[in-house]
């Protein structure tokens, strides 16, 4: 990409920045303020908020690293094969991205629950989903995996076929231009997906608590940890809750030359 | 550009929605009360509302229904509230204390009762059986009420630690958990009498607590006094607390409030 010009920023395009910027920051300013910072050390070594924190980030790293596995192939699908009703296809799987997250919970209770089409057979041979770590990461995967898709297919459109080309006119194995070319090209976008549905993981609400429950220590991620706690405590649910924007804008600042790579 | 016209059919949607919806309101002196009250009340409030709408031409009642404890904390940042119904004295006393409420009344009672799903799939016919290993027990968080008082009972049964640790899931609210066991994801639930109304009683089997280790919940109601329909919320609370509504409360299950 060109380096983009230095401009002067027209003022309508600096106000409204400003404006947008500030709504943004001022619910996030708004928890620093308010937190009981002199609770702090009391209710970090409590072990219930570093419990919700080790669980968040072993459910969100398999989810994303699911997400990936699962949906990298599909973007390949949808920018290389010839598949029928593509456009509804493409609708479908990224579906998850804008549905209300509790949709995407009772939808995968009725399909993966004790009792659902396919959960109720997984139950008989001694697979159960819900209140278990599984769930909560089949869960979170659920609502990652657009953003994957999303990513890969838009490196797959953008990549030039030529180098493709050039290593099977010289003999190379489709799994072998797979391997040692178009999967290196695409390696900013792989790893934009990742990150994307990694954060994404992190905050996942509703799906998690609708499909996997909600136990400290089973299935309890810091967002489940920050609603239940609000109930009895609403100053250290604030806690919490900076405990997950820091590692939420950490994820996002490491990552962001891979976020924003092209 | 395709970009334009997509934005202009946007807004055309957007603005037809906006107008068809102001245009189904039922008169321009609309009043509208709005209630927070204790999830459990659901079924029994929303129909006691359009009760006391049909009674009052102009009036529409808003619920917002939740947790107890949460509604309280939102009333006491919020202020929003024109009446607050909780399943829990406790959490009244705190809107009381913090915002002030007027004539508070207890008008109903409630009491703990397990639910499995229909076939029951593993044989609870007592509490005690709760605390069989590999029973899967769903409960309501700790805070919201009706989750204390279900661990004030196991309590009182001298069972907490052996049916905590069958503990699977701790809800949100007592929707939440009767939404876990009629979808047959646990194996049984503690929840109020009043949540088995009749539209979830044929999902669920019952199984009575004994009384001496139930919890009798007392639920008050009152005027938030920041509402600014004060004499219309007090109305409210004298239909809810009056023939009518106790008749209503009764038919969802509820039990008639303390002898005062």
């Amino acid at each position: 990409m060109a380096a983009s010009p230095e401009r002067k920023t027209p003022l309508v395009i600096a106000v409204l920045a400003a404006i947008g910027a500030l709504f943004v920051v001022l619910p996030l300013a708004a928890l620093l303020i308010r937190a009981p910072w002199s609770n702090l050390a009391s209710e970090l070594s409590s072990g219930g908020a570093w419990t919700a924190l080790r669980f968040s980030i072993v459910v969100s790293l398999s989810a994303a690293a699911i997400s990936l596995i699962l949906g990298a192939p599909i973007a390949w699908v949808l920018a290389r094969s010839a598949v029928p009703a593509r456009a509804v296809l493409r609708a479908v799987v990224i579906l998850p991205l804008v549905l209300p997250p509790v949709v995407g919970g009772v939808g995968l209770l009725a399909a993966l629950g004790r009792s659902g089409i396919v959960g109720r057979w997984l139950h008989t041979v001694g697979v159960q989903l819900t209140f278990t770590i599984w769930g909560a990461i089949v869960a979170t995967t659920f609502v990652s995996i657009p953003l994957v898709i999303l990513a890969v297919e838009a490196g797959l459109r953008s990549l030039d076929p030529r180098f493709e080309q050039a290593a099977s006119a010289m003999g190379a194995s489709r799994t072998y231009v797979l391997r040692r070319v178009t999967l290196p090209l695409l390696r900013p976008q792989l790893a934009a997906g990742l990150v994307l549905a990694w954060a994404r993981a992190l905050g996942e609400f509703g799906a998690t608590i609708t499909f996997a429950g909600n136990l400290a220590g089973r299935t309890q991620t810091l967002p489940l940890a920050v609603y239940q706690t609000r109930q009895t405590d609403p100053g250290a649910a604030i806690l919490i809750s900076l405990l997950l924007v820091a590692l939420s804008l950490v994820v996002l600042i490491t990552m962001r030359d891979r976020i924003f790579a092209r | 550009m395709v970009g334009k016209r997509w934005i202009v059919v946007m807004l055309a949607i957007t603005s037809t929605l906006v107008a068809c919806g102001s245009s189904d309101e039922p008169s321009d002196h609309a009043t509208e009360l709005t209630v927070f009250a204790g999830s459990s009340l659901t079924a029994a409030l929303t129909r006691i509302g359009s009760d006391f709408e049909a009674a009052n031409p102009g009036t529409t009642v808003t619920f917002n229904f939740g947790s107890s404890g949460d509604l309280a904390s939102t009333i006491e940042t919020e202020g929003t509230a024109d009446v607050f119904a909780s399943a829990s004295g406790a959490y009244m006393n705190e809107v009381s204390d913090k915002v002030g409420v007027s004539g508070r009344a207890d008008f109903v009672q409630n009491k703990l009762v397990i639910i499995t799903p229909p076939d029951n799939p593993a044989d609870i016919a007592s509490l005690e059986d709760l605390a069989k290993p590999g029973v899967q027990v769903v409960l309501a968080a700790e805070g919201v009420p009706v989750g204390d008082y279900a661990r004030q009972s196991l309590e009182s049964a001298g069972l907490t630690d052996d049916i905590l640790a069958n503990v699977v899931s701790n809800e949100e609210d007592d929707a939440s958990v009767v939404a876990k066991i009629t979808a047959g994801e646990a194996d049984a639930a503690i929840v109020y009498v009043s949540d088995v109304t009749s539209a979830v009683a044929p999902d669920v089997t019952s199984v009575a607590i004994p009384d001496d280790v139930n919890v009798i919940a007392t639920y008050p109601i009152a005027v938030v006094s920041t509402s600014t329909h004060a004499e219309l919320a007090q109305a409210f609370v004298t239909y809810v607390t009056g023939s009518e509504g106790e008749a209503t409360l009764r038919d969802f299950g509820f039990l008639p409030p303390p002898a005062s």
